[in-house]
Parts: C-alpha cells; sequence; structure tokens
C-alpha cells in the first residue's frame, strides 16, 4: 500500500522549494552589519588599559583618513542584522547611540545621535569592504560601521 | 390471507416467533384450513431446498480456502478504485490546485516587492552618492571619500567646535 502519492510528493516538494526560495530571497535581503565605537588617540597605549586596538584591516583605513590620531582603540562593537527597509537601533556607549536603516541594495542611513540628541544622518552605500566612519561633537570618539564577515 | 399472515407463517415455521406468538400461529392453524395448507407447503418446500442443496467439498483447510477469497477480491479493490476514481478526481486536484494556489499568492506577494520598491531605489539612491545631514541648528558636516579603500569619513561639527580632521590632505576634503 502506498502511503503517500507521487501527486503529494510532488506538490510538497514544490512547496518546500518555494518556500526556501522566499526564504533565501528574504535572508538575502538582510544586512549583516559590524559597529564599533572607537577612540581616537596619539597615545599608543590607551589611558583605558582594558581598551584594544582596532583589528588591523580597520586601523589601515582609519590611518589613511585625514585625522589627526595616530592610534584607535575599541570601546565597544556590536553586530546586528537589519533586514531591507528595517531600522536597527543600538547603543554603542551611554553616550553614544546609532540607528541604521537598510534601504535595500545594501544601502544604509546611518543616524547617529550623541547624549539623546541626533547629530545628524548619513545615506550611503556600503558594499562588502566598504567602512563608514562617523564622528563629531569635537570628541575623539569615532563610530565606524561596515558590514559584518 | 394478508402478505402479513403468511410472512407470520414462515416465521413460526423457522422458529423466529417468541413463544406466546407461536402458541397463537399454531392455534390459527389449527383454527384456519387456508392457513394450514400453507404452512404444509412451506414445511414441504423448506423439505425439498434441503435434500436438493449440494454438498461440496474442497481439497484445502476452511483458512486457506477463504484466504484465497480473500485474496482475490483485494485483487479487485483496485479495480473498484479505478472506476470510482472520475466521479472522486477533485480529490486528485487538492494537493496540485492547493500547491499552486499557494504558489499564486506567494508570488502576488513578491511581485510589488520587484515592480515598487526597485524603481524607487533605482530613482532615489545614485550608486554611492554619500548624502549627509545635520540635524543641529549652527552645525556642519565635513565628508571625505577614499575611493580606493572605500571609506568615507562624516564628521560632524559645531560652527565653535575644533575640527580634528587633520591638513594632512585638505585637497582632498569634499
Amino acid at each position: 500500500m502506498k502511503l503517500f502519492s507521487a501527486t503529494k510528493i510532488i506538490s510538497a516538494a514544490m512547496l518546500f522549494l518555494l518556500l526556501a526560495g522566499v526564504s533565501a530571497r528574504a535572508a538575502s535581503g538582510d544586512l549583516k552589519l559590524e559597529a564599533q565605537l572607537v577612540i581616537g588617540s596619539n597615545d599608543t597605549k590607551p589611558k583605558d588599559a582594558g581598551l584594544k586596538p582596532v583589528a588591523s584591516d580597520i586601523g589601515k583605513k582609519l590611518k589613511k583618513l585625514p585625522l589627526k590620531w595616530d592610534h584607535y582603540y575599541v570601546v565597544s562593537e556590536k553586530k546586528f542584522s537589519v533586514g531591507n527597509g528595517n531600522t536597527k537601533k543600538t547603543s554603542l556607549s551611554t553616550q553614544c547611540d546609532i540607528s541604521v536603516k537598510n534601504l535595500g541594495d545594501q544601502r544604509v542611513e546611518l543616524t547617529l545621535a550623541s547624549k539623546g540628541q541626533n547629530v545628524g544622518k548619513i545615506t550611503q552605500s556600503l558594499h562588502k569592504g566598504q567602512t563608514l566612519v562617523a564622528g563629531g561633537d569635537a570628541d575623539n570618539s569615532i563610530v565606524v560601521l561596515r558590514q559584518a564577515d | 390471507m394478508s402478505e402479513e399472515q403468511q410472512l407470520r407463517l414462515q416465521a413460526f415455521l423457522d422458529g423466529e416467533l417468541p413463544e406466546s406468538d407461536a402458541r397463537e400461529v399454531l392455534a390459527w392453524t389449527q383454527r384456519d384450513a387456508d392457513a394450514a395448507a400453507l404452512l404444509t407447503e412451506l414445511r414441504n418446500t423448506r423439505a425439498a431446498i434441503a435434500k436438493s442443496e449440494l454438498h461440496l467439498s474442497v481439497p484445502e483447510t476452511r483458512e486457506f480456502y477463504w484466504s484465497k477469497i480473500e485474496r482475490e477480491i483485494q485483487k479487485l479493490e483496485p479495480v473498484e478504485k479505478e472506476i470510482a476514481a472520475p466521479i472522486l478526481n477533485w480529490r486528485r486536484l487538492l494537493w496540485p490546485l492547493g500547491t499552486a494556489a499557494i504558489c499564486f499568492v506567494v508570488a502576488m506577494m513578491e511581485i510589488p516587492r520587484v515592480n515598487i520598491v526597485q524603481p524607487v531605489a533605482v530613482v532615489s539612491q545614485d550608486t554611492d552618492e554619500t548624502v549627509v545631514e545635520t540635524d543641529q541648528a549652527n552645525s556642519d558636516a565635513t565628508t571625505y571619500r577614499d575611493e580606493a579603500d572605500g571609506t568615507t569619513l562624516v564628521w560632524f561639527s559645531a560652527a565653535a567646535d575644533a575640527n580634528p580632521i587633520s591638513g594632512k590632505m585638505p585637497g582632498a576634503i569634499n
């Protein structure tokens, strides 16, 4: 006796493939991001001994920028995923909040907030390998945003 | 004699009546000649059938004999289903039609994403353009891009702020 007819098996397989395709499509629109709060310093060692230097690839990029510091240390780091059209808010410190909106096509809108007040908004593409660095308020803190590996 | 009376006589002969009813029928046949004649005829008929019934014997055991019949019936069952199938075709179509309906619904949900979201993206989003907005009064933003490295620096500064951007590469700052 047959448990399942061929029609049922084929239909179930089609449904499975369809759902898998939709899931893959939905997942493909997600952006996996990595945000770091980094402080710049001209001291070879940070004032806070607990801080670690930024990753070498980020360090190289930061050193190429026309900033006045030579050394960069990670204060905090957050990894998160933002769905297409969605916004993710996260705090990098008690005074620094960011909000990232996934605009699709690997474009993001980064909103920077300091001490609870919005500082500004940056909209640009953020493909793998691209890095967005934002700072302000005459502070030595900067936010580094890029796609997570 | 009514049909009901005839059937009652038959039931009496077959021993299917309760004792009180059987006594009534027996008394009735003794009073009524027609009833007595019919009862006699029925008895004779039953006896004749019983005598003429063939007594067949089979070489197999009883269980084996009936199992053969059972197997034959099982062989015939699919044929019966095939005959009945045209009437119940909708059941066969239930799965494919259900699947097609789900595919259609999902496709309809997916199509707006393709047709609506993408054109907006194409119109409003120019390749790698960086758009910067300041949210505070009397503030400014400086943007620097290192195309080769894929790095963009945006520095928000109030008018009185000391800008930390060094003079290393002033020409490259937008």
